[in-house]
């Protein structure tokens, strides 16, 4: 879902959206800096009551009651609502010498898997499928490359920053390989 | 023993000067709000209670608050509360010497009053008879028309419309009547094998429709015409009878704000009539009462036209979900009174005062009914468990609630969790109490029907009491007016995340935070990621 207003410059700025349970249509994200909303905004006498504050896979739910209404609404920085929204689906962890490990950046749950250890894959081919957000995101290796590992199977709840793909050199395909 | 109480009470009186209750025992065959409301007035009287409930109700307020309660059965109401035959065996194994059926579910079954009175247990409402008598709906509008009260024209014997001779007659019968009008099921009841005809050539199928849909849904595919009157409002006279012959009508209660027959909103006195077309109408309701000999609590139903005339429309022989509001303004209890009259007493005396003053009544009050439904999604029930738990308080309100923080609201049974009543001198005065006292009520867990009644409370309409069965079609816009809410709502989220969950804003109390929101961004180097747990306000936040 776009925002419906524009980001704020700052980084403190928040995407707030509707889950989609509690969705209806023409619902839109808003962004929001909670610096300046405080006593800002909304119908007159619109008081909020907070009911139950969850974490979701990584991101939080808060329950808010206004006007009668109850709204189930998913909160992130809008930073980061920012870099999923183009695209980016996994960090390329690079040292100098080692294997190339990518991580989920987001939390989800593997929906696939195209490729096994000792594949070779060129640039941009899929390697796994994970579904975040109720959107399915392609992880596609960043350059030529060996499969030295793959960390997760299909099915399988990822959480942040957990790793997913290792990419190396053929010579270090065999040894990451005999790894359990 | 003072020489001065009222024979009534001393041809009860125990030895001690206490009076006698009218019965022991007392199973509540039924669950929610109106279980807790007969449990309560059970204790006033100094009465055991008895709680059936079904495995969705195992920890439900109502099974606590009885001395007693009884497992019927699974979640479905037809395999729980709508088990006479298990609410029976329940009353005699316990012991009770009366069933109070509540409403809905068993109340107006005139087979299982009948086995309630077979197994020598009082049934707290009209006997069998008269729950079978006026049941039947063409029954009931021909011996009001025999009363000589006006019924809503239409038919009054049951047809089939199966041949095209019965169709042919029908049609002849139509034009008699008048368009629009409606096919009703002779044997029906909430709405289905109901149809509405706006003109003569959608009759024939309508009359069809109606016929095949009894007929599933009742066993039986007859039929009868109705004319439809509208605008109309919907007023209802609420009637007590005791055994000794006496009914008497203790005032009107207007309920016109409805949605598919659903009542949302009720109130007492109905606002705009005169004394004398009060004492109009609650003459026609006696008199029906009267010709069906009419014993206990029960409410004559009628249509109120644009030419200020009344039309009967039927009887509902129970307790009425909107008895409250009659009560506030009468000053009694009328689920005590059942209790009174349904064992040989005669009226009580605040009964008589209530009914002398019912055509010029001292006070006003209004009923909403709070629903686990969605205003927004054409009052879709909304099932789910309760959260937060806030019901307003103070002089002149009245809770009547079947739910507390934590309750499930089952998707098995009625999506009504508490009755907000408030009563005051006037109407205008009621009317602002209705609009303070909502503003109180804090529900979180499930989404509730206050959006629109804090919507009704505050607008001109119902201030100047403008009602009709079409308000809600007329004035409400559930997505809009919740979409105005959400941008409210997402501010107040974004503080709750920048508070770490400790929110503070507008004044409002927050729930304990759960826990801390964890923030998902790339460190420094661009290498590692990290979910560091945030404590602290927005001066912390990463960049």
């Amino acid at each position: 879902m776009k925002p419906a207003t524009p980001p704020a410059a700052n980084g403190t700025a928040l995407r707030v959206t509707p889950t989609r349970r509690s969705a209806l249509p023409g619902d839109e994200s808003i962004v929001v800096d909670p610096g300046a909303a405080a006593g800002s905004g909304g119908r007159s006498g619109g008081r909020a009551v907070i009911g139950a504050v969850t974490r979701h896979r990584g991101r939080v739910v808060v329950e808010v009651v206004v006007g009668g209404w109850r709204f189930e609404l998913d909160v992130e920085p809008e930073r980061r609502a920012m870099l999923r929204d183009r695209g980016t689906m996994s960090a390329v962890e690079r040292s100098p010498d080692g294997p190339l490990e990518l991580r989920a950046i987001i939390p989800g749950r593997v929906a696939s898997v195209a490729v096994a250890a000792g594949d070779e894959v060129d640039a941009g081919q899929e390697l796994l499928v994970i579904e975040a957000m109720k959107m399915q995101n392609e992880l596609r290796a960043p350059r030529q490359a060996a499969v030295a590992r793959v960390a997760v199977v299909a099915g399988q709840t990822i959480e942040l920053g957990e790793l997913l793909v290792v990419l190396g050199s053929a010579s270090e395909t065999t040894a990451a390989a005999d790894e359990p | 023993m003072s020489p001065a109480r009222p024979p009534e009470a001393a041809a009860s009186l125990r030895k001690d000067g206490t009076v006698e209750p009218p019965f022991r025992r007392v199973l509540v065959a039924n669950r929610g709000e109106i279980a807790l409301r007969i449990i309560r007035a059970c204790r006033d009287l100094g009465m055991e209670t008895v709680a059936v409930y079904s495995d969705a109700d195992t920890d439900a307020l109502h099974v606590r608050a009885a001395d007693r309660a009884v497992r019927i059965g699974p979640a479905p109401a037809a395999e729980s509360y709508l088990r006479a035959d298990r609410i029976v065996e329940a009353a005699l194994a316990e012991g009770a010497d009366a069933v109070h059926p509540g409403y809905g579910f068993l109340a107006e079954r005139a087979e299982f009053a009948r086995a309630v009175e077979a197994a020598g247990i009082a049934f707290i409402g009209p006997t069998s008879d008269t729950i079978a008598a006026l049941g039947d709906k063409l029954a009931a509008r021909r011996l009001a028309a025999a009363a000589s009260v006006p019924v809503v024209p239409g038919t009054l014997e049951p047809a089939a419309v199966s041949t095209p001779e019965e169709l042919a007659a029908m049609l002849g019968r139509a034009d008699e009547v008048g368009f629009p009008l409606l096919v009703k099921a002779a044997a029906g009841g909430g709405g289905r094998g109901m149809r509405r005809v706006e003109r003569r050539d959608g009759l024939a199928t309508a009359l069809s429709a109606a016929a095949a849909e009894a007929l599933s849904a009742f066993g039986d595919g007859t039929v009868y015409l109705e004319r439809e009157i509208r605008p109309a409002r919907h007023i209802e006279v609420q009637l007590l009878g005791a055994a000794d012959g006496t009914v008497v009508a203790l005032g009107e209660r207007d309920c016109s704000v409805q949605r598919r027959h659903q009542k949302l909103v009720e109130e007492s006195p109905a606002p705009g009539l005169s004394p004398d077309e009060r004492r109009r109408l609650h003459a026609l309701a006696v008199s029906i009462a009267a010709a069906a000999r009419l014993t206990n609590a029960a409410t004559a139903e009628f249509l109120f036209d644009t030419d200020r005339r009344f039309w009967f429309l039927e009887v509902n022989t129970r307790l009425q979900v909107e008895h409250g509001v009659t009560e506030l303004v009468g000053d009694i209890d009328l689920v005590v009174e059942q209790f009174r009259v349904a064992s040989g007493r005669p009226l009580s005396a605040s009964v008589r005062a209530a009914a002398e003053r019912a055509a010029d009544p001292p006070r006003h009050a209004i009923e909403v009914r709070i629903s686990a439904e969605d205003p927004a999604r054409e009052f879709a029930a909304a099932p789910g468990q309760i959260g937060r738990w806030r019901m307003p308080e103070g002089p002149g309100v009245r809770i009547d609630a079947g739910v507390e923080s934590g309750s499930r609201v089952s998707p098995d049974y009625d999506p009504l969790i508490a009755k907000v009543l408030v009563a005051a001198s006037d109407r205008p005065a009621a009317v602002a109490r209705l609009r303070r006292a909502l503003a109180e009520v804090e529900v979180t867990g499930v989404q509730t029907t206050l959006p629109f009644l804090q919507f009704l409370a505050a607008h001109p309409a119902f201030e100047a009491a403008s009602l009709s069965t079409e308000w809600v079609a007329d004035h409400w816009d559930g997505p809009t007016d919740r979409h105005a809410a959400l941008a409210t709502a997402a501010a107040a989220a974004a503080e709750v995340f920048a508070s770490g969950g400790a929110y503070a804003g507008a004044g409002v109390p927050a729930a304990p935070p759960r826990v801390a929101p964890t923030d998902a961004v790339p460190s420094e180097d661009g290498t590692v990621w990290r979910a560091a747990a945030r404590e602290a306000g927005v001066d912390r936040w990463p960049r």
